[in-house]
């Protein structure tokens, strides 16, 4: 924290000694609907990342990297591009998550000596059961919710991505086909795909 | 809920309920990290990592000036006569090196003679009295 704020103050001076009054007004103007969108894209955004990595630091720490870099390199895009850069620049971070992983991986499987050490510890908070009653919606809910996280889980990136990223997010499809860095006929492509396995596999589940 | 035998849209738009209510049941504790790292991308509005030579214009006008000064006054300053004696004692420096780097002086040192020194010496003192 007080790193920025003190980034943030020579920013601020700047403005001020060019006597220029309505730049730091319209820095300000920024930040507020830079923290409007994020707030209203963090989530989902959370949750994408999660379904790729799997891991639930992981994804927050995706996440926060993907708004610290648009919030340093893009903010003073036009708000209509924040979004397909967030998801771009998301989609970056999950990507070198998982190769790093991978490599991890490799290297660990060589180590004669491995240990759970690399586990975290469940947190006894989390994994205890709610004391408030389930009820039957609840429960459907819950069981929908899983059965498509884990056919999402086994879909390949790529048309995991173009599914959420439609399908949760809503982007149409020249926004996703910018935010994945592809053209648009190939989103349709792995969205299709993406659609035939869903059903494929959840055919029988009661969405 | 209803079975996936639905026509593609409604398995779409059922997914998407799905999935939205997951997104709502986000734990307070995620909500939170999310919020703090909100807060802090917001604060770095700006603040882009700039290149390492764009880091001279930040700083003060005055330290900059001094270190131009210093830094020509360094480069183009003349020898001066009182400085010579710096440089002779470089040059007597160099001979220091030399003879110890010799190896006609370490066995010198080696083989070293005493008596015939002080004799040496004593010859040497003798001849710059009868001299004078």
């Amino acid at each position: 924290m007080p790193e920025f704020a003190t980034l943030a103050s020579p920013y601020s001076m700047l403005a001020a000694s060019h006597g220029d009054v309505d730049l730091t007004d319209e820095a300000k103007t920024r930040s507020r609907a830079l923290n409007q969108f994020l707030a209203g894209v963090e989530l989902k955004a959370f949750k994408i990342a999660q379904t790729a990595l799997r891991h639930e630091d992981d994804a927050l720490d995706a996440v926060q990297d993907a708004m610290l870099q648009l919030a340093r390199a893009y903010a003073h895009r036009p708000a209509q591009e924040w979004k397909p850069l967030f998801y771009r620049i998301l989609e970056n971070r999950i990507r070198d998550m998982q190769r790093r992983r991978t490599v991890r991986g490799r290297v660990i499987a060589w180590l004669p000596f491995r240990g759970e050490e690399d586990e975290d510890e469940p947190d006894p908070i989390a994994q205890a059961p709610s004391p408030e009653p389930q009820p039957m919606r609840r429960l459907e809910l819950d069981q929908a919710v899983g059965a498509l996280e884990r056919a999402l889980g086994e879909l390949p990136r790529r048309q995991q991505q173009a599914f959420l990223l439609r399908t949760l997010e809503g982007l149409d499809v020249a926004a996703t086909a910018a935010a994945m860095g592809c053209s648009e006929g190939s989103v349709k492509t792995h969205y299709f795909r993406a659609l035939q396995a869903l059903r494929a596999q959840l055919g029988d589940f009661y969405l | 809920m209803r079975p996936v035998t639905s026509p593609l849209t409604e398995f779409e738009r059922n997914a998407r309920a799905v999935l939205e209510d997951s997104v709502a049941r986000v734990d307070g504790r995620t909500r939170s990290r999310l919020n703090q790292a909100r807060q802090l991308a917001v604060e770095a509005v700006g603040t882009r990592h700039r290149p390492w030579w764009r880091a001279f214009a930040l700083m003060p006008a005055g330290a900059v000036a001094a270190a131009l000064v210093l830094a020509v006054m360094l480069w183009h300053r003349e020898p001066t006569a009182h400085e010579s004696p710096l440089l002779e004692g470089r040059v007597t420096g160099v001979e220091d090196m030399d003879l110890l780097a010799d190896a006609d002086g370490l066995d010198l040192v080696e083989g070293w003679d005493g008596p015939f020194y002080e004799w040496a010496a004593d010859q040497t003192d003798t001849n710059v009295q009868s001299d004078s």
